[in-house]
C-alpha cells in the first residue's frame, strides 16, 4: 500500500511539475496536460507493445513526440494568442481547446479499447511483509531520476535559468537578451514531454485509454491546488499527498469513494487555504 | 554621433508617449533625462530596447540602425537597461541574478571576471551572493540591478530612476557608482532621472522632457543654472 503510495507519488510529481513548469513561465493553465500523459502512454503501447521496440527507446520517442507537439501549440497557437489577446481567458480557451483536440484524435487514431503493455521486467521483491513488483519498482526509479534530472536541469543550466527567469519577471528578461519565445517554446515542449513520460511509464502498470486524458488533467489540478501553483516545491508536495491518498484510499474504501472524499477534503481545504501549501496569497 | 534618436513618436493604444522627440549621445558621455511623471522619460529607454514599438523615426547605435530589432538583439549589441523599480529577479539567489545578466555572454571566464570587478566596486553585493534578491533591502536590490547589467558588458547602459525610494545616503552611493562605471569602463550612460538635482550634477549634458517633448537641453551645468529648470525642476 504504502509502496503504491511511492510509486503514485513519484509519477504524479512528473505529472505536477510538467503542468507547474507551462504555468509558471507561460502562466497557461495547461488543459491538455492529461491529454499529452495519455499520448504518452499511446506510444509506448504501439512502439514497445505492439512493434517489440525496446522500452526506453519508446521513452525517448516519447519525449520527442511529445515535444514537438507542446513546441508546436506554443509556438503556432498560444504565442499568437498571446500577442493578439486582450482577456487572459482566451489562452485559457485554446487551452482546453487544444485538450478538446488531443483526446478526439486520440479517440479517432487509437479506438476506445482499454490498452496494456507485457512488462518491461519480470519479478516481485519483498520489503518486509509488502511485495513489490519488479516492473513498479523499475517505474518508480524511472520517474525519481527523472524528477531529480529536472530539477537540476532547473536549477544549475543556463537554460534552466532563463526559465526561472522568464516565470518571474517577462520584461527583465527580455533585456537580459534571451529570446523569450524560443525559452517558452522549449518550456512548453518540456512540460508536455514530463506529462508523456508519465503516460509512457504508468502504461505499464495500469495501461492507458482514449478517455483518461482528463481524468489526470483534473488529478494534475488537484496536485497544484493542495501544493500552490506555479511553485516547484509546491507541486512535488501536491503529488506526494495526492499519491498516498489515492493508494491508501483504494486499498481500504470500496471504489469511487475515494475521490469522491478526496474532492470533499479538497473544497474544504480551499476555502481554509486558497493558495495551497505552499503558495503565496493571491491579490 | 554614437547614439541617435531621431524624431521618435510612440504612441500606447491611442495616447502619444513621445513627440518627435529627438536626442543624441557621444560615446562616454552621460546624458540625464529629466521631466516630470507621464514626461516620456521611461517612453525614451523602453524604444531604446525595442519594448515599445515606434510609430516613427529611427534609433542609430554604433553606426546600426537598432528600432527594427527585437529586445534580445538590442541587448547582444551592448546596450544594457535597468528598468524603474529595480526588478531583481526576487526568488532567484543574488548568483543566479547575475549570471542572467551574462546570458548572451559565452566565456566563462571572461564572465568570472567581471563577476570579481562587480564585486569590487558593489561589495555588498558579495556578501549577499546566496541570498534570494527579493529579500535584500532596496539599496541592495538596485546594487544587484545595476551589476546584473555590468555582466552584460554593455557598451551603453539605460538608467531608469536608479534612486527611486531610496534613502538619501544610499542614493550618494548610486551617484558615485554611475559616474565611476562612466569613468573607469567608458560605458556610456543615459540616465532617467526625477531627482533632478542629482542627475544634473553627474551628467555631461541634460534633455528636460515635458509631455513627450525635449522642453530643453543643454549642457548640465548650464541646466543646473537655468532659471527654468530651477523653478520647474530643481524647486529653487
Amino acid at each position: 500500500m504504502l509502496v503504491n503510495g511511492v510509486v503514485l507519488a513519484v509519477n504524479y510529481a512528473l505529472i505536477a511539475l510538467g503542468i507547474t513548469l507551462i504555468f509558471s513561465i507561460m502562466n497557461i493553465l495547461n488543459f491538455a496536460h492529461g491529454q499529452m500523459f495519455m499520448i504518452g502512454g499511446f506510444v509506448v503501447y504501439y512502439l514497445y507493445g505492439i512493434f517489440r521496440i525496446n522500452y526506453f527507446v519508446s521513452l525517448i520517442a516519447v519525449v520527442i513526440v511529445l515535444g514537438t507537439i507542446g513546441w508546436c501549440f506554443e509556438t503556432f497557437f498560444f504565442r499568437r494568442i498571446r500577442k493578439i489577446a486582450t482577456r487572459e481567458e482566451n489562452s485559457m480557451l485554446l487551452a482546453v481547446g487544444t485538450a478538446l483536440l488531443l483526446e478526439n484524435l486520440a479517440l479517432s487514431i487509437f479506438g476506445e479499447k482499454q490498452r496494456g503493455v507485457p512488462p518491461v521486467v519480470t519479478g516481485v521483491f519483498r520489503i518486509g511483509n509488502a511485495y513489490l513488483p519488479a516492473g513498479r519498482l523499475l517505474v518508480m526509479i524511472l520517474a525519481l531520476a527523472l524528477v531529480i534530472g529536472l530539477l537540476l536541469l532547473v536549477q544549475y543550466t543556463k537554460w534552466g535559468r532563463a526559465m526561472r527567469a522568464l516565470a518571474q519577471d517577462r520584461e527583465v528578461t527580455h533585456l537580459m537578451g534571451v529570446n523569450v519565445d524560443r525559452v517558452a517554446a522549449y518550456g512548453f515542449g518540456l512540460g508536455a514531454a514530463l506529462a508523456g513520460l508519465a503516460g509512457g511509464l504508468l502504461v505499464t502498470v495500469f495501461g492507458v485509454n482514449s478517455g483518461v486524458g482528463n481524468v489526470y488533467s483534473i488529478k494534475a489540478f488537484i496536485m497544484i491546488m493542495i501544493g500552490g501553483a506555479g511553485v516547484v516545491p509546491g507541486a512535488i508536495l501536491g503529488a506526494i499527498v495526492l499519491g498516498f491518498v489515492e493508494a491508501i484510499g483504494y486499498q481500504l474504501l470500496p471504489g469511487s469513494i475515494t475521490y469522491l472524499l478526496i474532492f470533499i477534503a479538497l473544497i474544504v481545504f480551499l476555502i481554509f487555504r486558497p493558495q495551497g501549501l505552499l503558495g503565496k496569497p493571491w491579490g | 554621433m554614437y547614439f541617435e534618436f531621431k524624431n521618435v513618436s510612440v504612441h500606447y493604444d491611442k495616447v502619444q508617449a513621445l513627440q518627435n522627440v529627438t536626442l543624441n549621445l557621444e560615446q562616454g558621455e552621460i546624458v540625464a533625462l529629466i521631466g516630470a511623471n507621464g514626461a516620456g522619460k521611461t517612453s525614451t529607454l523602453r524604444a531604446i530596447t525595442a519594448l515599445a514599438k515606434l510609430s516613427s523615426g529611427e534609433i542609430w547605435f554604433g553606426g546600426k540602425r537598432i528600432d527594427r530589432l527585437e529586445p534580445a538583439a538590442v541587448v547582444a549589441l551592448g546596450v544594457s537597461m535597468v528598468p524603474e523599480g529595480r526588478h531583481v529577479y526576487p526568488f532567484m539567489s543574488v548568483k543566479d541574478n547575475l549570471l542572467m545578466g551574462a546570458y548572451l555572454r559565452r566565456d566563462k571566464n571572461d564572465v568570472k571576471r567581471d563577476l570579481d570587478r562587480v564585486f569590487m566596486r558593489f561589495p555588498r553585493v558579495r556578501e549577499r551572493l546566496k541570498q534570494q534578491a527579493g529579500s535584500l533591502s532596496g539599496g541592495e536590490q538596485q546594487m544587484v540591478v545595476i551589476s546584473r547589467a555590468l555582466m552584460a558588458k554593455p557598451k551603453l547602459l539605460l538608467l531608469d530612476e536608479p534612486s527611486l525610494g531610496l534613502a538619501p545616503m544610499v542614493v550618494r552611493d548610486i551617484a558615485r557608482a554611475i559616474v565611476e562605471i562612466n569613468r573607469d569602463e567608458g560605458i556610456s550612460i543615459i540616465l532617467v532621472e526625477q531627482n533632478s538635482r542629482m542627475a544634473l550634477k553627474i551628467s555631461h549634458r541634460g534633455y528636460a522632457l515635458e509631455t513627450g517633448r525635449i522642453a530643453l537641453t543643454g549642457k548640465s551645468t548650464d541646466l543646473l543654472n537655468d532659471d527654468h529648470i530651477r523653478k520647474l525642476y530643481l524647486g529653487a
